[in-house]
């Protein structure tokens, strides 16, 4: 077993490497066991909207945005972070109100317990920017990537056809 | 303050912690770090049933990083007990569980052993080096045939697996099975499920060895009993046991009950002095948190040709899994309350057993018992009325109890066991059907079905009616503190999202007369907290709701013994208390109150739903279309939360019906142990869910209201499974609450194959 700072290039599963991630616009410099996942390092660098539903890829809750793109987070290593751009929930709001997709979420009752909704609020900003025509099929379709146990994710489709609306309408 | 008093109780008002988590704020039990916290991971049987020879902690303790391990060894014979006396008997109490398994395992998952460690990648690690040594005996596994003698026992102590056969009679069923025009029998199951809430459990315990008191953070739904269990297990005094509920990312009945894992945690908390953090993975939480509602019923149900139900006649074996946990004999006795449902049958029969299997032990899950009945029952009557060749809603209208009859009683007659009787204190069951219908569109739907069907198309609708018993009690105690700011209320309740805290501070605001905004209203901590049951049988509004409105008349006695007045003098208006011309004092000095609502029997409401279905053949997929439920709320706090939780319970019956199923294979291990496993429906399966409240008060409470969290999902499975009998009419008899691709695809391509007569999908 060697360290980073051995010719070798393998590190053992607990030695911690370095990783530059830039975290809503903010340089984060973490050190992470390569095999932690760039969710567990989002934790426990602070960001706790970052949540876990199933660690499997399949729940969608532990969605960011890596370079603008919606990744599930508990599927990639922290490493595989290295310089990349993160987004995460606290991006979205300005302030301590809430920016208009959170809004259209509140306005619509697309959230009962809250623990979901980072991970698909992610999620459709993501689609607001690479599809900001998206239609309800379209938006039915992304919606169901991810799992909503309380509302089923009914009232989601709702609060991102509210915010797409809005986007379009310029506002 | 003058003005119009605010009408708060009814009001749409929006859902109080919104902001917060959707900024992404909310605390959830996996984001409490502590100073020194250690990681705690469950090791678990790996076998469904079998001799536990040995467990070997000693090459884990071995890994760096490792703290400490324990199994059934290292802590005292300890038993999780039953938490409702009148789910309790003799013989329940002698098939509980331990934290960890001592001789033998009895489901897959089951714990063996514990290990802490620095760092939850290396407790995780370590889990994997504990040797458990196991030699594997036959799973008990078939629900009927679970008491046969060449069956072996999952408590060999015990001498049976059956907990407890369950007697109900009511009326003469022999005498009106004679008499009837036709007697249509059955074999129906119920598949078995999990509630799933998005976020696993979970708990954080530590132990402060300096004032001796022990905190546990992740407490939900039951708080006080998880407090006093705790307390009596770590031979500490409750007030010495804080139990604190932070955010909790859904509950649906599963999630606060004590499990083997509360208790480890709080006993390595104290053992090791430091913050122990356990955080359940989804392959844990599928094995290890309660399962639900599997059932077997062989039903006969007796009418005349005219279309009057006569009678019923049920043998039934409800299945608790490896052990009775937490909610005793719930899993049989809530079925038995609820198969008579809404009709005036002159005769019926249950016997219902409880038995035991080598799977997960079951407990409530969202409408538990009720939704079960409700699809066997519903079933049953559809089935009848095809017998009659009649039309299936008008065979439910003719025979719903009248609204003169109320109150009614099913008054246990000889031969049933020790049984409460099965009441219904009021309500106007026909005239909530045909608003049921109206919701639905019934007639369109019919209309729908022709053209579809016109069109080459499998088409069904499907109808069910449904009794929901909820707001148990015995009491839930309320605090009011006045203070500058407003009111503070402080309840024993818990919340899953479903949003209690804004219908008790719409019910405090509106009888104290204070803006909305001034009331807050504390349930997390214990330590803070009066007295009280918790967060199920959909009571907390009722009986916490109703406690606040004992607490505010105590403040208005306190009131008019401060001014001199008679307490009917008193009014409460914008933050103070006046007395006619005695002049007024403000909320805040009228001190600390408490009040109590005391609770006897359950609270009856009738409620129904509708879909419209279709069924393709090539693939056996159903697609539900329109869903429409109709439920009496008694008087709804808040409208807009109340459908948001019928909307999602219904969706999560839909999805229930559709796709989810806990299977097992021959050997009792689980199939569905992954989320991609274990199929929960998205926004791309369900239907939008049309909801309406009927409002028909209640006399059992002053504020009127009646459960309203989970009915939602007491008519799913029942109009579900109408609705695919319905769609593929002679091609397949729908034998199973589940309709999956796999069921529906079978039934109709091999006619030996009924839907769900039996096997989980994966034999099929």
């Amino acid at each position: 077993m060697t360290g980073s700072g051995s010719p070798h290039p393998w590190l053992g599963p607990d030695e911690a490497a370095p990783v530059a991630l830039t975290v809503n616009g903010t340089a984060l410099e973490v050190r992470v066991p390569p095999r932690r996942t760039l969710a567990d390092a989002l934790r426990d660098a602070g960001c706790t909207s970052v949540r876990l539903g199933c660690e499997h890829g399949v729940c969608g809750t532990c969605t960011i945005l890596l370079d603008g793109s919606a990744v599930r987070s508990c599927l990639m290593l922290a490493v595989q972070g290295q310089g990349h751009h993160i987004e995460t929930v606290e991006s979205l709001a300005g302030g301590d109100g809430l920016g208009p997709l959170q809004q259209a979420f509140d306005d619509n009752d697309a959230l009962q317990c809250g623990f979901c909704t980072p991970g698909f609020l992610m999620l459709i900003e993501s689609l607001m920017r690479s599809e900001p025509g998206a239609g309800e099929e379209r938006v039915r379709e992304v919606v169901s990537s991810n799992l909503c146990r309380c509302t089923g994710g009914g009232p989601v489709v709702a609060a991102a056809q509210q915010a797409l609306a809005s986007n379009r309408d310029g506002r | 303050m003058s003005g119009p008093r605010s009408r708060l109780i009814g009001s749409p008002e929006p859902r109080r912690k919104n902001r917060e988590l959707l900024r992404g704020e909310g605390t959830y039990v996996a984001d409490i770090r502590l100073e020194g916290q250690l990681h705690a991971r469950v090791v678990r049987s790996p076998a469904a049933h079998g001799r536990l020879l040995g467990v070997d902690t000693s090459e884990a303790l071995g890994i760096p990083g490792v703290v400490a391990a324990l199994t059934a060894a290292d802590i005292d014979d300890i038993r999780i007990p039953i938490r409702l006396p009148f789910a309790e008997s003799p013989e329940a109490n002698r098939v509980l569980q331990a934290p960890l398994a001592t001789d033998v395992v009895r489901y897959v998952g089951e714990p063996v052993a514990v290990v802490v460690a620095d760092d939850p990648y290396a407790a995780e690690d370590a889990a994997e080096h504990v040797l458990v040594d196991i030699d594997e005996l036959e799973p008990v596994l078939d629900l009927a045939a679970s008491s046969e003698s060449s069956q072996p026992l999952v408590h060999e102590h015990f001498g049976s697996n059956t907990v407890n056969r369950l007697a109900y009679r009511y009326g003469d069923a022999a005498a009106v099975f004679e008499q009837a025009d036709v007697v249509v029998h059955r074999r129906l199951r119920v598949h078995r499920l999990a509630a799933a809430p998005m976020e696993t459990r979970g708990l954080v315990a530590d132990f402060d060895p300096a004032s001796g008191v022990l905190t546990v953070w992740g407490g939900a739904k039951v708080k006080h009993f998880t407090r006093g269990l705790l307390s009596t297990v770590l031979g500490l005094e409750p007030t010495d046991v804080r139990v604190i509920e932070v955010e909790v990312g859904g509950g649906f009945g599963t999630r606060g009950e004590p499990y083997p894992e509360d208790i480890l945690v709080a006993l390595l908390a104290q053992r090791l002095q430091r913050p122990v953090q356990w955080i359940e993975d989804r392959w844990e939480h599928m094995v290890a948190t309660n399962h639900a509602r599997e059932q077997e019923h062989d039903i006969e149900m007796a009418a005349d040709r005219d279309g009057r139900l006569l009678g019923f006649r049920v043998r039934g074996w409800c299945d608790h899994g490896a052990y009775v946990r937490t909610q005793g004999l719930l899993p049989a006795v809530l079925p038995m309350f609820h198969l008579p449902g809404p009709y005036q049958w002159q005769a019926f029969s249950m016997d219902l057993d409880a038995v035991l299997t080598n799977r997960t032990p079951v407990g409530t899950y969202r409408g538990p018992g009720m939704t079960e009945a409700t699809f066997i029952r519903e079933r049953m009557v559809d089935l009848v009325a095809a017998e009659l060749q009649m039309d299936p809603v008008q065979l439910r209208r003719r025979n719903l109890i009248a609204e003169e009859s109320m109150p009614f009683t099913f008054m246990p007659g000889p031969g049933s066991g020790a049984v409460m009787p099965i009441m219904y204190q009021g309500g106007d069951f026909p005239a909530a059907f045909d608003e049921l219908l109206d919701a639905a569109g019934y007639d369109q739907l019919r209309d729908w079905r022709r053209e579809a069907r016109s069109g080459g198309r499998h088409a069904g609708v499907g109808v069910s009616a449904y009794i929901e018993f909820a707001a148990v009690g015995p009491f839930e105690d309320v605090d009011i503190v006045g203070d500058d700011q407003g009111v503070v209320i402080k309840a024993a309740v818990g919340s899953l999202g479903q949003g209690i805290e804004t219908a008790l501070a719409q019910i405090a605001a509106e009888l104290l007369d204070v803006p909305l905004d001034d009331v807050a209203v504390e349930f997390h901590d214990t330590a803070e907290l009066p007295q009280g049951f918790g967060a199920f049988a959909s009571r907390s509004t009722v009986l916490a709701g109703n406690a606040i409105a004992a607490a505010v008349d105590e403040m208005r006695a306190k009131a008019a013994h401060l001014l001199g007045c008679a307490p009917g003098e008193v009014e409460f208006r914008g933050g103070v208390a006046t007395g006619g011309d005695r002049g007024s004092v403000r909320l805040a000095e009228i001190g600390p109150t408490r009040g109590r609502f005391e609770k006897e029997g359950l609270t009856a409401s009738f409620g129904g739903a509708v879909c419209s279905v279709s069924v393709d053949p090539a693939d056996g997929r159903v697609r539900v279309h329109r869903f429409a439920l109709a439920h009496d709320v008694g008087r709804a706090v808040n409208p807009r939360l109340l459908r948001g939780q019928l909307a999602g319970a219904a969706a999560q019956g839909i999805g229930g019906a559709l796709f989810e199923e806990l299977a097992f294979d021959g050997n009792g291990q689980p199939l569905s142990v992954t989320l991609a496993d274990y199929m929960m429906p998205t926004a791309a399966e369900l239907p939008d869910v049309e909801v309406a409240i009927i409002e028909h008060g209640s006399g059992s409470n002053p504020l009127g209201i009646k459960g309203g969290g989970e009915a939602g999902m007491v008519g799913s499975f029942g109009a579900v499974a109408n609705g695919v009998a319905d769609a593929v009419g002679e091609g397949a008899e729908v034998l199973s609450s589940s309709v999956s691709p796999a069921r529906i695809w079978h039934a109709l391509n091999d006619p030996s194959e009924p839907a769900g007569t039996g096997k989980p999908a994966q034999e099929a």
